[in-house]
């Protein structure tokens, strides 16, 4: 029965929530200041919100199909290795600083990525750190997160 | 015209003709990154080109400028991750044919459309500047609330697999929009005492989660068993037929492109996206959009590289910066002594054929290396996806984070890298959302500023004709399906 | 560090300083961004930091306005002012046809009926300015018109969108030299070089100023001894010639670098109006 269940309920149930903990947001806001003329702030997104809501309603309405296994294909394990690895990276940024994450992460997904040797993946991760920290450290100048690591090395 | 002659003889200065090459090399680098624009590039590099004198410091910034906006379209063809904000509108079908195999042909007519557009919004600039700058002055906030509404009336039209679908992402672009303090009542909304998200939600962080980011998700999900794309055709660059094909297309981005940018409240990026609209609208080809036509790259791109000249009108013209990529171009001018103002085409005039002068040779320049180097590029799509797409993630991270220096930002990229993801898995388009999020601040914001001009009266409206004249636009072109039909069914009537 | 984004006009003050800063502490210097929460973000970080005067803040009026506010925050007296970097004075301004020709014109109409008056966001530096000015001249509450910058503010004046605007005059420069827009009254402390005839607003009896600050603190705490050090080398790098012609350049007045002193008397000035402005117009919390 699964396969016969329409998709869009689940999505227009989604943006439904959405719309509904926006509402609920405004509820929420400082007081507007006495004496402004014009629109006051919760207006404006309270009218977005139920817009939001009555799309949803028209959405659920219609019988969606279901996306084929090309438009959405299954995720396996590795999709979400690298999705974890993706979340990891931030964390990873605060310890080793980007210097140090950049190419751990490289190598990482690149493994569970597949296809490519693991040799060919430490060249290219070292070559295009180093080529970053020249272009945006030497060159432009900009401040990236040095990390605890590079803290303690003493930048 | 003498001292316009006198602005090319700078450039016969080898040392001048040196820094727009370097420039535009390097305005297509960082405009091919992620996050990093042409605009932070340049501030970043101003306080270096003080030593360079006015006139080569003039012209290497302007450079960058000027070919930033054509290498956002690089990124934006072959990994579906706009490089420049103002390269969002690209990527819908500039990607979609890097994905048929035609990356060299998508590649190729960007570097033409750009440079037409770019040169026809120079050429403008230099006659009709002062007189397109008077313009501005009749834009008030009921005239760009009229023609913020023109432009999201066709969010339905453009991205996903339903017009409802496209609404509502679209109308998640308005309430992003919404975050942060409110410009007409002090209030903070939906901040939650976070102070990353008391000035708004970042359109850049949103831009690159959603295109880059979920496209790197995405294909994170197909590593297996997907057929490899046929690389034959990859390097075919444009000819004659294809030209002709998107002379249209061409010319409407253009004219678009140069008015749009000349009002000082609008840039690039809105630009495109209303260029891809028209583009859309008057194509004879509308069948191929959504799965990767030409025009719909040739149009946007003619359109913000156009917007570029066009935004220095109000720049030059009147002093007047109409976005924060002005606002750093004009303090970049004012740092070597140009003075703008409608004085400044007849005080300094060097100075200012110097800045027409460059930017002409950039348009050149990147088009000669755009079709030179199509080739080269297209070839992205030959490196192996576990090598590409975890690059193209890091790339991103520092670009979210760069500009601003800003966690905030990287966190803000993530979340929309995951609803893009979202969105690909669902039907749903990227492209509406972006539209919102550009013009839904906008829209609230001056129909607030035109309600307390008005007196909190909305009938003030009436006294606007040029706002009356985009609303009846925007009517006309909500109603034209409808309408067209009825002429049709009346015709046949009568036969 | 900065509390603006790379390329706003504080972000150039700071870069601007900053190239010939290292020649004069024989030093590296490090331009740190924290943009978030109008200042607020950039308040913290310098709170996270050592009171060892390594770490310097660009302040602007905003940062005031933002401790008022948020009382969590580092506030007003936490913070040691170390020497001016810009001191911009602003104008008021009228489109070149406006009725009101004179600033008793101005003052009259402003009795009649709420002016309304162009400026940045509800509860920012330029609202606290207006409503300052509105208190000192007699007349009823002015209206904001709220925009996004100071080039709409203009626009929107020459276009007849709004009565008045107080504006620096490097903003609107182009419009003034072209006549479109005239100078009713000045908010400098006396009469500018620049606009002989401009009478200031003191002359005509209205106790108001009107400047955009920018320039250093560093954190309550910090040693005498390195606080002289870092104001004298600060002044002299924003001695230099760069930052001379940039000051110049940008149509800043050339006195804007200053010592400790009038840099403090400054800031206490404006802390002051902001904190009545704010309460009065009801956004003061608490």
């Amino acid at each position: 029965m699964r396969a016969a269940r329409n998709p869009n309920h689940a999505i227009a149930a989604a943006v439904a929530a959405v719309a509904a903990a926006a509402f609920a947001g405004t509820f929420w806001f400082d007081p507007v200041p006495e004496g402004l003329p014009g629109l006051g702030a919760v207006d404006f997104p309270r009218l977005v919100c139920v817009l939001l809501f009555l799309l949803a309603g028209l959405l659920a309405l219609k019988q969606g199909s279901r996306p084929s296994e090309e438009e959405a294909p299954p995720l396996d394990r590795g999709a979400w290795l690298i999705f974890g690895a993706c979340l990891v990276f931030l964390p990873a940024m605060e310890v080793l600083g980007i210097w140090g994450a950049i190419p751990i992460f490289l190598v990482a997904t690149g493994l569970i990525w597949g296809e490519v040797p693991l040799r060919t993946l430490v060249l290219n991760a070292i070559g295009l750190t180093v080529a970053l920290w020249v272009v945006f450290v030497r060159i432009f100048q900009l401040t990236l997160p040095s990390g605890w690591l590079g803290a303690m090395l003493g930048r | 015209m003498e001292a316009f002659l006198g602005g090319l003889a700078i450039l016969v200065d080898p040392y001048v003709m040196l820094m727009v090459l370097l420039g535009t090399v390097l305005g297509i680098f960082v405009g091919a990154l992620p996050g990093i624009s042409g605009s932070t590039t340049i501030a970043l590099l101003l306080p270096m080109t003080i030593a360079m004198g006015p006139v080569p410091a003039i012209c290497f910034l302007g450079a960058i400028y000027c070919a930033a906006n054509f290498g956002g379209s690089i990124t934006a063809i072959m990994v579906n991750a706009p490089g420049d904000p103002s390269a969002s509108a690209t990527a819908l079908e500039g990607y979609k044919m890097a994905e048929k195999g035609q990356a060299g042909l998508a590649l190729g007519m960007s570097a033409v459309s750009s440079a037409i557009g770019g040169i026809v919004s120079v050429i403008v600039l230099i006659f009709a500047a002062p007189m397109l700058a008077r313009a501005a002055y009749s834009f008030g906030p009921p005239e760009y609330f009229a023609l913020a509404l023109f432009g999201l009336s066709m969010c339905a039209a453009i991205g996903g697999d339903s017009p409802i679908k496209n609404l509502i992402a679209a109308a998640l672009g308005l309430l992003i929009a919404t975050v942060g303090m409110d410009l007409t009542t002090g209030v903070e909304r939906f901040s939650f005492g976070i102070y990353e998200l008391s000035d708004g939600i970042g359109f850049v962080p949103v831009l690159i989660g959603l295109f880059a980011v979920g496209e790197m998700l995405d294909q994170a999900a197909r590593r297996v068993g997907k057929a490899q794309i046929i690389h034959l055709d990859a390097a075919r660059v444009p000819g004659w037929a294809e030209f002709k094909k998107c002379n249209r297309s061409i010319w409407i981005g253009s004219g678009i492109g140069t008015f749009i940018g000349a009002l000082p409240a609008l840039g690039a990026t809105t630009a495109a996206l209303i260029g891809y609209n028209e583009t859309r609208r008057w194509s004879k080809y509308k069948h191929e959009f959504g799965k990767g036509s030409i025009e719909g790259v040739a149009g946007p791109e003619a359109a913000n590289n156009a917007a570029v000249g066009g935004s220095m009108v109000p720049t030059l013209a009147l002093g007047i910066p109409g976005s924060a990529t002005t606002a750093i171009i004009l303090a970049a001018l004012i740092v070597q002594g140009v003075r703008p103002g409608p004085h400044l085409f007849n005080e300094q005039p060097t100075l200012l054929y110097a800045v027409f002068a460059s930017m002409l040779a950039a348009n050149i320049f990147y088009l000669v290396m755009g079709l030179y180097m199509a080739k080269l590029f297209a070839r992205i799509s030959l490196i192996p996806p576990a090598i590409l797409w975890p690059a193209v993630f890091v790339l991103s991270i520092i670009g979210a984070y760069g500009p601003n220096q800003s966690m905030g930002d990287v966190v803000i990229m993530l979340v929309a890298g995951v609803v893009g993801f979202l969105f690909r898995r669902t039907g749903f388009s990227p492209a509406p959302l972006i539209m919102g999020l550009v013009l839904g601040g906008m829209v609230e914001e001056t129909l607030k500023q035109s309600l307390i001009i008005f007196g909190d009266d909305l009938t003030g409206f009436l006294g606007r004709p040029i706002a009356l004249a985009l609303f009846a636009v925007t009517a006309t072109g909500l109603l034209w399906p409808v309408l067209s039909r009825l002429l049709r069914v009346a015709r046949a009537a009568r036969a | 560090m900065t509390h603006a984004g790379v390329g706003g006009g504080t972000d150039i003050t700071a870069r601007m300083m900053m190239v010939q800063a290292p020649g004069v502490f024989k030093q590296e210097f490090l331009v740190v961004n924290r943009t978030a929460g109008s200042g607020a973000q950039a308040l913290q970080y310098l709170a996270s930091k050592p009171a060892d005067g390594h770490t310097i803040i660009l302040v602007t009026q905003t940062h005031l306005l933002t401790q008022l506010r948020n009382p969590n925050l580092p506030q007003f007296a936490d913070l040691i002012p170390v020497a001016r970097a810009t001191a911009d004075p602003q104008l008021v301004l009228v489109r070149r046809d406006s009725p009101f020709r004179t600033p008793q014109d101005l003052v009259e109409a402003g009795k009649q009926r709420s002016l309304r008056f162009g400026g940045t966001h509800v509860g920012g530096v330029d609202h606290v300015t207006i409503f300052a000015f509105g208190r000192a001249a007699g007349i009823q509450r002015p209206t904001l018109v709220p925009f996004r910058g100071g080039g709409e503010i203009v626009i929107n004046l020459v276009g007849g969108n709004i009565d008045t605007a107080v504006v620096n005059p490097g903003e609107a420069e182009a419009q003034l030299r072209a006549g479109e827009l005239r100078p009713l009254i000045s908010l400098a402390d006396s009469r500018l070089d620049a606009f002989r005839d401009v009478p200031t607003a003191k002359e005509l009896g209205m106790n108001v100023t009107g400047y955009t600050l920018r320039g250093f603190c560093v954190l309550k705490g910090t040693p005498e001894d390195r606080v002289a050090k870092l104001e004298q080398g600060l002044i002299e790098a924003m001695s230099g010639p760069i930052y001379k012609s940039y000051l110049q350049n940008t149509g800043q007045a050339p006195d804007s670098v200053a010592g400790r002193q009038a840099w403090a008397a400054q800031l206490a000035e404006f802390h002051k109006d902001g904190r009545e402005a704010l309460q009065a117009l009801g956004l003061l919390r608490g």
